[in-house]
């Protein structure tokens, strides 16, 4: 699918442009060498020990396009990387790197969008060499991914999409917009002082967690009957509260429970980023936080308020009750209150600790030998479940290269956008086998010994889905509470 | 000073700090450019704690604490915001109705005063009733042989902005503990305070001795 030659993906529906156009030298060998012509030849290994020659041996001579060039050539290190730009080309963000020293090559993507948008089209993707190259252009902002992971332009596409919901999250779409009428160059970095560290976490998780693949979340294993009593005792604290829109109980980034008002719902895409600030934010642990965030997919426009509290010293679950209301904080807090004493009083919090420590099950619970991991989401309730990773994958290593098979297979059975569903796919590779089965109710990706016979293995993963139905009640939240 | 504003713009406000009435005795406000030190000031006066890491405050965090002051006891109810720019414009749900606002300054970054400048002038526009006091933190850094260099705010730009201001009086708490004790002492000598306090529980029976406040303090304390 992608050979040594170049070439730029654009949106069709746009414009008239055409889909594939090689603009670039088909000898170069990555993005990166747009910024400095002569580095085509170098090696990689060689760069930093000369890096480190210039600078001691010849300071004076370490001018702004060296020192651009030097950050350029250590970010060809990564893998992976983020840029987030204004559309007048002013630089908000890079992860690995300092997106200040880095102002030649925001020109130059700015400018890639900007020359494609001239034919009233719309850049999408470039793909160069080993290297994917993604542009989201969305309001005021550009962001762009250029990885060589080998990520679909679909997958590049969402994870940019999360990079720009997560800045909606802090500003809301009104006052973003807002901002750039008034000054087209403004330098967003000064309101977004702080949110790196969102940002920094949200992408290493796209990366690392199935969650944002599946667009599900995971929830913590609890009995029914234990997380019942948790949901009653946020309605029997919160149902009289007005404003207040959901009331959500985290532990270690897996959703204990979630309480909503009847007429709303919330989009995992909006769960996702309330996860993430949680996960990133440990000013929360040393006391009780009152702050706007906007949902995007629940309003972009506007804020809500979260009250944000850990529900005991001796219990590390985090509970948000988010209102539309900004002067409910102590009603909120008092609220938070009766419903620990409530938790403390029916032995709840022990039973989320003994949870918290168990810290999911390994396949060795599920007793397949055959099947080595899975991934198994219930699709009308946006809720995955998956066993730890054990051996082999238990490096990070072998982890990554399943998780990254995950995705291609992902994309393979869902590619968005296409009518095209596959049902069923089974991939013999070299270290594993893969299926992947999607009906209405249910994906499931499963890595399986690759020896196992291909006839024994849908017996197999049926056991697995016996086993899945049978923990159901523990591993999924099953009915949804409403105030 | 003293006498509440009539305006309706005000009538919100009262309400609601009639509201937190109820709930803290005093509410007391933290502001100041990011990692100034807010947090560190209020998480050694509740929990006489103090973190290495830097853990930027989301939105702002409360917290509330008993103290005596001249025979009374009263809780103050602490607002530590978080110093962003992005929450400025939303900085008045924080501070409104707030009794006292405590404006912190990096003594090692002058950027940070000029912002302490800008929220002491915020305050006085907006808060009437909100005594202010201008604080200086990481005095620590400022000491010894090498620390003069590190100092950025001069010694003498606070009093110079609390004379423009009209107002101010130097006080030196070593501690965040005498700093929220003096921020209890005045509001319960304030006369304006006295409805409330009247109501306040006592420790002790006698007279309270009634001691000269200003509108203004400048304070600076390490940590």
């Amino acid at each position: 699918m992608d050979g040594s030659a170049t070439f730029v993906e654009l949106d069709r529906s746009v414009g008239p442009g055409c889909s594939e156009v090689s603009i670039l030298d088909p000898n170069e060998s990555s993005f990166y060498d747009f910024v400095s012509d002569e580095e085509v030849t170098e090696r990689k290994q060689e760069e930093p020990c000369e890096d480190s020659e210039d600078s001691s041996d010849n300071p004076e001579d370490v001018d702004a396009v060296s020192e651009d060039e030097r950050v350029v050539r250590s970010l060809r290190e990564r893998d992976k990387l983020v840029f987030i730009l204004s559309e007048a080309g002013k630089p908000i963000y890079c992860r690995h790197g300092s997106e200040e020293k880095l102002v030649s090559l925001f020109g130059l993507m700015q400018a890639l969008v900007f020359c494609v948008q001239d034919d009233d089209d719309q850049i999408k993707s470039i793909t160069a060499g080993a290297y994917r190259i993604a542009f989201l252009n969305k309001g005021p902002l550009i962001f762009v991914a250029v990885s060589r992971r080998g990520e679909t332009p679909g997958q590049l596409a969402l994870h940019l999409g999360y990079a720009q919901s997560l800045i909606v999250s802090v500003l809301t779409a009104a006052q973003l917009k807002k901002i750039f009428e008034q000054r087209r160059n403004y330098d967003l970095r000064k309101l977004l002082g702080g949110a790196d560290r969102l940002m920094d976490n949200l992408l290493d998780g796209l990366e690392q967690d199935p969650a944002y693949l599946l667009g599900a979340v995971s929830c913590l294993a609890l009995n029914p009957s234990v997380r019942d009593s948790i949901s009653d005792a946020i309605v029997r604290h919160c149902a009289k509260l007005k404003n207040l829109v959901f009331a959500i109980l985290l532990a270690d980034s897996q959703l204990v429970t979630l309480v909503r008002m009847k007429k709303y719902m919330l989009h995992p895409a909006d769960l996702h980023l309330l996860i993430n600030l949680v996960a990133s934010s440990e000013s929360f642990k040393l006391s009780e936080s009152w702050t706007p965030i906007c949902l995007p997919r629940f309003d972009a426009n506007g804020f809500l308020h979260a009250h944000v509290s850990y529900l005991a010293d001796d219990c590390q679950a985090c509970l948000l009750l988010l209102t539309v209301d900004k002067d409910q904080f102590f009603v909120l807090s008092e609220a938070k209150q009766g419903i620990v004493q409530r938790l403390r009083r029916y032995k709840c919090l022990e039973a989320i600790n003994r949870a918290m420590k168990n810290g999911g099950y390994t396949m060795q619970d599920v007793n397949i030998p055959e099947i080595r991991h899975f991934l198994y989401k219930a699709r009308p309730t946006a809720q995955y479940t998956a066993p730890l990773f054990s051996a082999p994958y238990d490096d990070s290593y072998e982890k990554d290269r399943l998780l990254a098979l995950y995705h291609r297979m992902h994309q393979r059975m869902l590619l968005p956008g296409s009518q095209r569903h596959l049902k069923l796919v089974y991939v013999v590779g070299k270290y594993e086998c893969l299926l992947c089965w999607v009906t209405a109710f249910f994906e499931l990706y499963a890595a399986i010994e690759p020896l196992v016979e291909k006839e024994a293995v849908i017996p197999r993963v049926e056991k697995l889905l016996n086993w899945i139905k049978s923990e159901e009640s523990r591993l999924f939240i099953l009915t949804s509470t409403t105030f | 000073m003293e006498l509440i504003n009539p305006t309706s713009v005000f009538n919100a406000d009262i309400f609601s700090s009639v509201l937190v009435m109820s709930q803290v005795d005093v509410k007391v406000v933290l502001l100041g450019s990011s990692g100034c030190g807010k947090t560190s000031l209020v998480e050694r006066f509740l929990h006489d704690r103090f973190e290495e890491r830097y853990m930027p405050t989301i939105g702002a965090a409360f917290g509330a604490k008993r103290v005596k002051a001249l025979g009374k006891i009263l809780k103050l109810g602490i607002w530590d915001t978080a110093g962003q720019e992005r929450y400025k414009a939303m900085s008045r749900i924080y501070y409104r109705g707030a009794k006292a606002a405590i404006v912190c300054y990096d003594l090692t970054d002058a950027d940070s005063f000029r912002e302490a400048q800008f929220w002491a002038q915020e305050l006085l526009k907006q808060e009437d009733a909100c005594k202010i006091y201008l604080c200086g933190t990481k005095a620590d850094l400022t000491r010894g042989p090498e620390g003069g260099r590190n100092r950025r705010v001069d010694f003498y730009a606070p009093t110079d902005f609390t004379d423009d201001v009209n107002a101010g009086k130097r006080r030196k708490p070593h501690d965040s503990e005498e700093l929220f004790q003096a921020i209890a002492d005045d509001f319960i000598s304030n006369p304006v305070n006295e409805p409330i306090v009247q109501e306040l529980p006592s420790i002790h029976v006698g007279k309270d001795q009634p001691r000269p406040s200003g509108t203004w303090s400048s304070v600076c304390c390490s940590y």
